[in-house]
Formats: structure tokens, sequence, C-alpha cells
């Protein structure tokens, strides 16, 4: 009881020091520093109608590669957590028929949804994550309507690594090309897609970057699902 | 049921999410119909093994001729059982005799059997419980008739002679 009061006491004076500290910025005035060299800036200097995409893959392009590095430390941290040599997956009924015909039929318009959400990032609202996190939805339908069901380990996991390779690896390009790691060759040497504002085939290099972290993510967060729905085999620990 | 041929199975996944495409995108700049067709290729690709047994049969004239009837039949079987449900909820007395009974469908397809159970869980005042074989276990909100054969003639029948010919 002492113990639930002094945390309620103290939750509300943590509240009203941000909320104080929160009432000095008046709400609505124009902040924008950084914020409107980007908004001016980003059509002639990425190609980009997103702003938000093009602050996160083109001028905080490092932050990204961080995230993506996160992730993956991540998916590897769970897998290692988990490992064991024999596993095998928990759920002990199959699914109803209307549960398993529906996830069937559902599968390609996910997986489709996924990779317009990815291959639009520079247009609409979305990318990368939000694609891959998709096309991981698909598979995680799968896990839960099929006992059996398992990915195929042997292109999942190498096709992760590729993806996050080629992210790299596009930066490095810049990198001998531009001067700096992640400079966007595609469109500041190349020039390509200049014409094309607006439409899908345009804003340099993010595209692709997307269209690889959308793999990667795609891959990896199914690969963590694949890891906590199985558990050892009975006496084979 | 026998499987139709690979590649009239991938032909079909692949046009169903071309189709899916051009909603998405509603453009015809050539620029996104390229990655759309690539896209639908890949994703047919990937998933035309599951997603459907019969291929290219499905586009029957006559199959999208019904399934586009279907619509507003159902639709309207929608808005009945909705007002049906309103005026039981709205009635004082609440005439409500609910109970769950068996119904016989003569679906065979996998395919048929999941719109029929959406169907009739959609039309309020019946619900879908589980799916045995050919057997159907509904919750219903107004027990007229709970032999089997009456239950499938009020439930089941009316939706069922078009998914018949639709999806068997």
């Amino acid at each position: 009881m002492v113990k639930r009061v002094l945390a309620i006491i103290l939750i509300l004076i943590t509240g009203y020091w941000l909320a104080n500290a929160l009432a000095q910025v008046p709400f609505g005035a124009d902040k924008m520093l950084v914020g409107k060299y980007y908004l001016e800036n980003v059509k002639e200097q990425t190609g980009a109608v997103n702003a938000v995409t093009a602050v996160v893959v083109n001028y905080r392009g490092l932050d990204t590669l961080g995230e993506v590095t996160v992730l993956f430390i991540a998916a590897t941290g769970v897998a290692a957590l988990l490992w064991r040599k024999k596993r095998e997956r928990t759920a002990k009924s199959e699914g109803s028929v209307v549960l398993q015909t529906g996830s069937k039929l559902l599968l390609p318009f996910i997986m489709l949804f996924g990779a317009y959400i990815f291959i639009h990032g520079h247009l609409t609202p979305g990318g990368g994550f939000p694609g891959g996190a998709t096309i991981a939805t698909a598979f995680l339908m799968l896990y839960l309507a099929f006992r059996e069901y398992e990915i195929p380990h042997n292109v999942f996991e190498p096709l992760e690594g590729l993806a996050g390779m080629g992210y790299v690896a596009v930066g490095l390009i810049g990198l001998i090309i531009g001067g700096y790691f992640l400079f966007d060759w595609i469109w500041q040497t190349w020039q390509l897609g200049h014409a094309n504002i607006g439409r899908l085939f345009s804003a340099g290099f993010i595209p692709i970057i997307y269209t690889l972290i959308g793999l990667k993510v795609g891959t990896e967060l199914t690969g963590i699902v694949d890891n906590m729905v199985k558990e050892p085999k009975e006496g084979g620990q | 049921m026998e499987e139709a041929s690979r590649i009239s199975r991938y032909l079909y996944t692949v046009i169903v999410l071309f189709v899916i495409w051009l909603f998405l995108t509603s453009s015809l700049d050539p620029q996104e119909l390229i990655i759309g067709a690539l896209f639908s290729l890949i994703v047919a690709a990937l998933t035309y093994e599951v997603f459907t047994e019969k291929g290219l049969a499905n586009l029957h004239p006559k199959r999208i001729a019904y399934a586009v009837a279907y619509v507003p039949y159902f639709l309207w079987a929608m808005i009945m059982a909705n007002l049906d449900v309103a005026y039981r909820v709205l009635h004082p007395k609440r005439p409500i005799n609910p109970g769950i009974v068996e119904c016989k469908t003569v679906l065979r397809n996998n395919v048929g059997k999941l719109t029929l159970a959406n169907s009739i869980t959609l039309t309020p005042g019946t619900i879908t419980l589980d799916v045995k074989g050919d057997r159907y276990f509904i919750h219903w909100i107004d027990v007229k008739d709970a032999t089997v054969e009456g239950a499938s003639e009020n439930i089941t029948k009316p939706f069922e002679k078009f998914l018949k010919v639709i999806f068997e």
C-alpha cells in the first residue's frame, strides 16, 4: 500500500515537471531550423516526394543503417538464446478449415501489399520497415494456421544476409564515387530519374535501399517468429 | 478434386495479383505497370502452390458472372438480416430463441466452404462456429427448425445455389 502511494506521488511529480517543461514551448509556433532546409531542398537534392523517406534514407542514412543493425542483432540474439539442436512446433491442434483456407487465400495479397509499401517508400507513407513487417505478417499467419509449417531456411537466411550486405554495398559505391558513405550516386552522379519526380522511377537509391530493407526486415522478423514458436523436443534437450 | 496444371495455376495467380496491383496504385503509368507486373510474377512464383487449385478454370465466364451476381445478392441478404436483428434488439420483448444447429452443405471445395462460412457469419443472426467435412455448426439467434435438413434449407441453401457454380 505504502509502495503504491509512493509510486503514484512520484509519477505525479515527474508528470508535473514534464508538463512544466513542455509548457515553455508554445504550440504551433515555427520551430523549424533544420526542418525548413529539408522541406525546401528535398526535391532537388534527393528526388523524393516523401520528405520523411528522404531524411531517413538520404540525409540521415547512417541512422537507418544503425536501425537495421539493431534489428539484425535482435534476430541473432533471439536465435542464440533459443538455440537447441532438436526443436519442433508447440501447437497442439490444427486450425479449422476456414482458418487454413483463409490464410492460403490471403498469403499472396499480403505479400504483394508489403512489396507495394516498400517500393513506394519515396512517394507514399511507409517504406522498408512497414513493408517488411507486412511481409513477415504473412508468414506469421501461416505459422498460426498450420501446425507443420516451416519457412525454407536455406532461402531465408542467405537472403537476409545478402539484403543487409546490399545496403552496405550501395553505401560503399557512394563512398567510391562521391567521397562519403551512403552518397546517393544514382541521383547525384548518374542523374537517373531527374525528369520523373513524383513517379515510380525516381528518388535515386531510395527505392533500391527500401527494397533491400524490406526483404531484410521481412525475413528477419519471420526468423524471430520461427524461433519463438518452437520449443525443444521432449526429452531431446 | 483434381488439380490444374502448374502453369495454369501460376498464370491465374499472376493475373489476380496484377489486377489487385492496378486497384492499389490506381494508375496506368507505364513505370507502375512494369514494377507491378514484376512483383506479380515474383509473388505468384512464391505463392501459387497454396493460392489456387483450379488455376485458370476459375476465370470461366459463367463463374465470373455468378460471382458478380452474388455480390448484390449477398449485400441484400446482409441488409435484410441487419434490419431483422435491429428489430429484435429494439423489440421490448426481445423475441430471440437462440441455439446451435447443424447444417449440411453440398460444397466440396475448401474455398467454397470458406466463402459459405463467411457469408453465414456476415449475415447477422447466424454465426458459423465450426466446419467439419460437410457439416456446419451454426449459432442461430432464432431457431425455426432444429433438424439438419430444415436448418440447411434456411441457412446454407440460399447461398449455395451461387457458390456451387462459382467454386465447384
